[in-house]
């Protein structure tokens, strides 16, 4: 299957979508059995339903389970949900939708479904509406399965590894020429660096870091 | 946790995806320029940014075998197929090992 841009039927994006949304349910089996012992199978269902970030929801669950106190929570989810503004901007200017639109999709607005966006030809906000859904049903099964007692276990390490290789995939289908790629290697290679000499640096100094390379680059 | 707690949590995450999308204007001038260069990169940080983040590591074979094989069939740019290949190699070096 590629994703490579083309005018395909909606049933095109779906299957496009789907194996995005596979590894978002499995990593939402695998957050439900996480959350479930820390904060009770009614809040973890309801997080997933009301908040719809993998990444802010683990981080929110490591850190109550640190014995962290409310404020710290919000800080460490507040410092996480700046990725969305440049996700945000880099599908910006794609937009043809008015700003009710805009402010509707923008729940769809993850990682996985701004990759799909960026390189389907079919309008941004459909993509995002349509793989964000397959996304959060996924994403809401996977939690209440995990809540539900489905071990997690034999999947867990398999999820490990599912989401760097998705972002590799996505990075290549984001990549148009020969100095995005480039660009792509050498940020991920650096971000490598900083996050192993700097662990606590986290989503921001991986974000940092992309920006400063694609600011280093010159334009195609 | 409190329902309290998960709602602001919410609040902050949604709040930060409307900003984003509806109430910031798009990016003027040379940050635009920044910004249609970022995807790429932005997604191979997010890639080592999980991978450090992961229970195994990056120093685990069966990963960077599974960041091996996705990288060698990137040039298809074909997500399936990237998944496909990482996972293949993270299943045989796990089984080898």
């Amino acid at each position: 299957m590629s994703l490579a841009p083309s005018h395909g039927p909606r049933t095109s994006l779906v299957v496009a979508a789907l194996p995005v949304a596979l590894a978002i349910g499995v990593f939402g089996l695998v957050y439900g059995a996480a959350a479930r012992p820390v904060i009770g199978p009614e809040l973890a269902v309801l997080s997933s339903l009301v908040v719809f970030s993998g990444a802010a929801q683990f981080t929110m669950i490591a850190l109550l389970a640190a014995g962290a106190t409310t404020l710290g929570v919000l800080g460490g989810v507040g410092a996480l949900a700046l990725r969305h503004l440049p996700l945000g901007a880099v599908l910006r200017p794609r937009f043809r939708a008015n700003r009710g639109r805009r402010a509707l999709v923008s729940w769809f607005l993850i990682d996985e479904t701004t990759g799909l966006a960026l390189t389907r030809a079919e309008p941004v906000e459909r993509t995002l509406a349509i793989s964000g859904s397959l996304a959060y049903a996924a994403w809401v099964l996977g939690t209440i399965g995990g809540v539900a007692g489905a071990s997690a276990a034999p999947v867990e390490p398999l999820a490990g590894a599912l989401f760097p290789v998705l972002f590799v995939g996505l990075a290549s289908l984001t990549a148009r020429s020969r100095s995005d790629a480039g660009r792509a290697l050498a940020a991920g290679a650096a971000s490598l660096a900083v996050l192993l000499a700097w662990p606590a640096g986290g989503a921001l100094a991986a974000i940092g870091v992309a920006v400063a390379v694609a600011a280093a680059g010159r334009a195609p | 946790m409190s329902v309290f707690t998960l709602l602001a949590v919410a609040a902050v995450t949604v709040g930060s995806r409307v900003a984003a999308l509806a109430l910031l204007p798009p990016p003027p001038g040379t940050l635009a320029g920044l910004v249609a260069r970022l995807p790429a990169p932005l997604f191979a940080a997010l890639a080592a940014l999980s991978l450090t983040g992961s229970e195994a590591g990056a120093s685990d074979p069966a990963m960077l075998a599974a960041l091996g094989c996705a990288l060698l069939v990137s040039r298809w740019s074909s997500l399936l197929l990237t998944l496909a290949a990482g996972l293949s190699g993270y299943l045989t070096v796990s089984l080898l090992l």
